[in-house]
């Protein structure tokens, strides 16, 4: 739960305190701290209208897991920011137009394509929202931006500031950006600490498999890197990040060191990044791939179909590692089998990260 | 009147992949001056702030000082802040 109030110059920044702790302090405080805390869970209370207007749960019945059967093709709108920040900007691909010579526009066209195809073909999902919704995208998103988001609603994606980042335009970031709409759309995981930590890890197993899936490759063909490629030319670092070997993507003077752990005891506690969620992923990232190393084959067959699964089953937007490493496990059960060797493999997965399960 | 601006988070996660910048307001041409001057009025900044902040997947966070006669500083998410004054801050 994030609450942003900067009430006052004393009080910079509260975008930590959880709900429940609101409340008490609502009930028990000094009047001036009582009065903050209500005002803050007013806001709360707005946020979570807004949340529940745009997110949705799984499909009711079998909650996301039947195919729809009227899944056909994507609906890939793109659009060009133009260096701006307003957004969609300016619709330069919609689905079916030919190439606009845009090369970032092109290159967001086919990947949103492919990740569609992830999702329909593997997992019978239409769409981020699992009921087709238009695939919306901005490409040339503010000037020199080195970013790469998903703001509930569409993609947007920078060219980079041709020093530290050269583009954005990676497979595996599509993938990863798009899965947020679908993690969203799946009953959610709030983006802070080890939920968010969560939502960060099953955006970056399905940029993964995006980008193996196209390039056919199994487990061992394939590098585990997220946004291969988009680090400029000077800077010393092969990807952002590495499910493979987490904290070893990068280590440049200016870019400092990968901070990705992989084992529980380097686990990451700070108030930065929403509490790290983007450090910590390195922890479930590492449990995956070593899920899908002892298996070997394509990832996204059986390891992708729990993952996506155990997404629609979890129901639960606080999950801790712990709760979505059991969750795995049920799934594991389901598809394979209680007590399989494929649920030993994953248990041992868990195990060897320092998950106990 | 002084601005400072760092924006840190986004889909890196790390603080270096985003921008410092620290603005003289008087040292620009006077329309922009102005421009900034009624954008980053710590009033101005204050009412953004204390919208409803939806946390976007990988989005931004800004850390903006101002400093007049006393210093005042706030956290802001990149989905708070409308386009015009992230084009504004592109600007600088
Ligand atoms: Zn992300």
């Amino acid at each position: 739960m994030c609450l942003c109030l900067h009430a006052s110059h004393h009080n910079p920044l509260h975008c930590i305190v959880p709900p429940y702790m609101l409340r008490v302090i609502a009930l028990r405080g000094d009047p001036e701290t009582a009065a903050m805390a209500r005002m803050l869970l007013a806001e709360d209370e707005a946020m979570r209208a807004e949340r529940a207007a745009h997110a949705s749960p799984p499909p009711e019945g079998a909650p996301g897991l039947l195919p729809d059967p009227d899944i056909c093709c994507p609906d890939r709108r793109i659009h060009d920011g133009e260096g701006r920040a307003a957004l969609p900007g300016r619709l330069v691909r919609p689905e079916g137009a030919p190439p606009t010579g845009i090369a970032d526009a092109d290159l967001a066209y086919d990947a949103s394509g492919h990740v569609f195809a992830l999702f329909a073909e593997e997992y019978g999902r239409n769409s981020l929202d699992g009921r087709g919704m238009p695939l919306v995208a901005t490409v040339r998103h503010r000037q020199n931006y080195n970013n790469a988001f998903w703001n509930g609603e569409q993609m947007a994606y920078g060219t980079g500031d041709g020093k530290i980042f050269r583009t954005f335009l990676d497979l595996s970031v599509i993938g990863h950006e798009m899965a947020h709409g679908v993690i969203q759309h799946s009953g959610g995981l709030i983006y802070e600490n080890q939920s968010g930590a969560l939502n960060e890890h099953v955006a970056d197993v399905f940029g993964a498999l995006s980008e193996q899936r196209v390039l056919r490759q199994s487990v061992h063909e394939a590098d585990w890197l997220i946004g291969r490629g988009i680090l400029a030319p000077g800077i010393d670092g092969r990807a952002l990040r590495s499910m493979k070997a987490p904290g070893t993507a990068y280590a440049d003077d200016l870019l400092g060191r990968d901070p990705q752990p992989w084992h529980m005891d380097g686990f990451n506690t700070t108030t930065d990044d929403n509490g790290g969620v983007h450090i910590n992923s390195g922890i479930p990232n590492h449990a995956f791939y070593l899920f899908c190393a002892y298996l070997g084959g394509p990832s996204w067959h059986l390891p992708g179909r729990i993952w996506y699964r155990a997404l629609q089953e979890l129901n639960n937007p606080m999950a801790s590692f712990t709760d979505w490493a059991d969750q795995t496990l049920r799934t594991a059960s389901t598809l394979a089998g209680q007590g399989s060797h494929e649920q030993q493999m994953l248990r041992r997965a868990w195990t060897l990260v320092g998950i106990r399960v | 009147m002084e601005i400072e601006i760092s924006a840190a988070g986004g889909f890196a996660g790390i603080a270096a992949a985003g921008m410092h910048k620290r603005i003289d307001p008087d040292a620009l041409a006077p329309p922009l001056a102005r421009q900034l001057r009624e954008a980053f009025a710590p009033d101005a900044l204050a009412r953004i702030a204390a919208a409803p902040c939806r946390t976007c997947p990988d989005g931004l966070s800004y850390r903006i000082t101002v400093t007049e006669t006393e210093t005042r500083s706030f956290t802001l998410r990149e989905g708070q802040l409308p386009p015009e004054m992230l084009d504004l801050i592109d600007r600088l």
